[in-house]
């Protein structure tokens, strides 16, 4: 414990500061920039990992969007085409007459819902916190 | 004393992850999204009052119908009111119909007619009591007469659950007011159950009941023309909030939107508003209120609308109209938690 506090000491920010040269500072600024540049992208603006699909009152199936597929549902309408491409998911096609669900285009974020009414089918993207309990559409 | 602190930290971040006491069910009732969280009970409990009260939703549904019979030729509660409407006679109802007709007869004249439940007929010319919505012909000379027959829930007369209308052109469409009609029903359920925790969803009515964990019950609200929310709001114990919006019910003809909310005045259905959300404060009534204040604030014109929400003691809502600008009464925006960049107007 008595070492480890010593060890610290040996850090005195004034004894650093005076050696450290221009590159130095520059790296040092470039990675405080990275982390927050980063902290934004991953952090703050989660985007989800996976993508719950419901079908009537059942969970059809969970999926990661961390590939190239498309899938097929069958609700209670008919064959509605679910795609699945580089963290982003979307109603394809879908026999509703509105297309509501296909016209919401890409979801990627957390939280992000579509659903199609007429069809029974929903897909809601999935990740670590979800921003709200249940959506008022 | 620092990894006394490290420990106590991990083991903070190992409890978090237990498994919640939360039951969620999804379901499609009143040509809509259904959906339940229950927090706090065991799951088998708690799905086992979820499933009760989607078999009373189910079931409301199935009376209420405005076009649907029960099965081929045995038409519902509401299909057999209508009839006796069109063709002059008396009928018994059941008290609990008797009470929502009262009802929703009192919202329309608090209303001044703008929310109006007799315009069956018109919705039905529309296109919009069918369970897909395509686009119709528009028949300017029948919507005019349809309009100039003039129904208003204040022709039915109603006399120990025996009821009749003075006017033939009445047929009851109880769509703007049965879904909050049964969230203040399925609220009042649950808590004779004991139940401490829940929120229930009917196709974007929602109702709180107590919170989630040690927290309020979190609502997102949806853009009508993207496919995420714009903003979050805290919905404590016993409130409710509802939005009426022309993104799910409507029909595209000649480059036009047409939205399933109508004017009873013109006959046409409203094109200057997307979406109207209100917040209401808890009462025996929450549900309905959601259900019911959101019309009149959609069809009335921008001056107006304070107005019509202050008739029902409202003063919390948010509007967003045709140019998707976004406008909210200060005491709604003290409470909004915006997504990202979200520009709006306060309602003076």
């Amino acid at each position: 414990m008595l070492n480890f506090q010593k060890y610290l000491k040996s850090f005195n920010p004034r004894l650093i500061a005076r050696h450290l040269l221009v590159g130095d500072w520059l790296t040092i600024l470039v990675s405080i920039l990275g982390v927050l540049y980063l902290f934004q992208i991953l952090w703050t603006n989660e985007h989800a990992a996976k993508v719950q699909i419901r079908l009537g009152d059942k969970i059809y199936a969970t999926y990661s969007l961390n590939q190239q597929r498309d899938i097929h549902v069958h609700g209670k309408l008919g064959d509605a085409v679910i795609s699945i491409s580089q963290g982003k998911v979307r109603f394809a096609k879908s026999p509703c007459t509105t297309q509501y669900c296909v016209h919401q285009g890409w979801l990627a974020r957390a939280g992000q819902v579509a659903i199609c009414i007429p069809n029974q089918i929903s897909l809601e993207l999935v990740g670590e916190a979800k921003p709200y309990d249940s959506l008022n559409y | 004393m620092r990894y006394l602190a490290l420990s106590l930290s991990l083991l903070l971040l190992l409890s978090s992850c237990y498994k919640e006491p939360l039951y969620h069910s999804q379901s499609y009732v009143f040509g809509t999204l259904v959906d339940i969280s229950i927090y706090g009970e065991t799951d088998a409990r708690a799905r086992l009052l979820a499933n009760q009260v989607l078999k009373d939703f189910q079931n409301l549904h199935n009376r209420l119908h405005a076009w649907k019979p029960i099965s081929a030729g045995n038409p519902s509660e509401l299909g057999k009111l209508n009839a006796a409407f069109e063709h002059g006679r008396s009928i018994n109802i059941s008290p609990d119909l008797a009470f929502m007709l009262a009802d929703a007869t009192k919202l329309s004249v608090a209303s001044n007619g703008l929310f109006n439940p007799a315009i069956g007929h018109l919705i039905s010319t529309w296109g919009f009591q069918r369970d897909e919505f395509s686009a119709v012909n528009i028949d300017a000379e029948k919507i005019t007469a349809l309009v100039n027959d003039n129904p208003k829930m204040s022709d039915i007369v109603l006399k120990d659950n025996n009821v009749y209308s003075t006017n033939p052109a009445v047929k009851v469409d109880l769509g703007g007011y049965a879904k909050g009609y049964a969230l203040d029903f399925a609220a009042h359920y649950l808590r004779k159950e004991h139940v401490k925790n829940a929120l229930i969803n009917i196709g974007g009515n929602i109702i709180a009941i107590g919170q989630h964990g040690d927290q309020a019950w979190r609502v997102g609200i949806q853009h009508p023309r993207q496919p995420n929310a714009i903003a979050t709001l805290d919905l404590p114990d016993g409130w409710a909030i509802g939005t009426s919006g022309d993104y799910q019910r409507y029909f595209m003809s000649g480059g036009k939107r047409y939205c399933h909310i109508i004017d009873p005045r013109t006959g046409y259905p409203v094109s200057h508003t997307q979406s109207v959300t209100v917040l209401v404060p808890p009462s025996d009534h929450a549900g309905v209120l959601s259900d019911v204040v959101s019309k009149p604030i959609f069809i009335e014109t921008s001056d107006n609308r304070s107005k019509v929400a202050q008739a029902f003691g409202i003063n919390q809502f948010m509007v967003i109209d045709a140019q998707s600008t976004i406008l909210v009464s200060k005491t709604l925006a003290q409470k909004l938690h915006w997504i990202s960049g979200v520009k709006f107007s306060e309602i003076p």
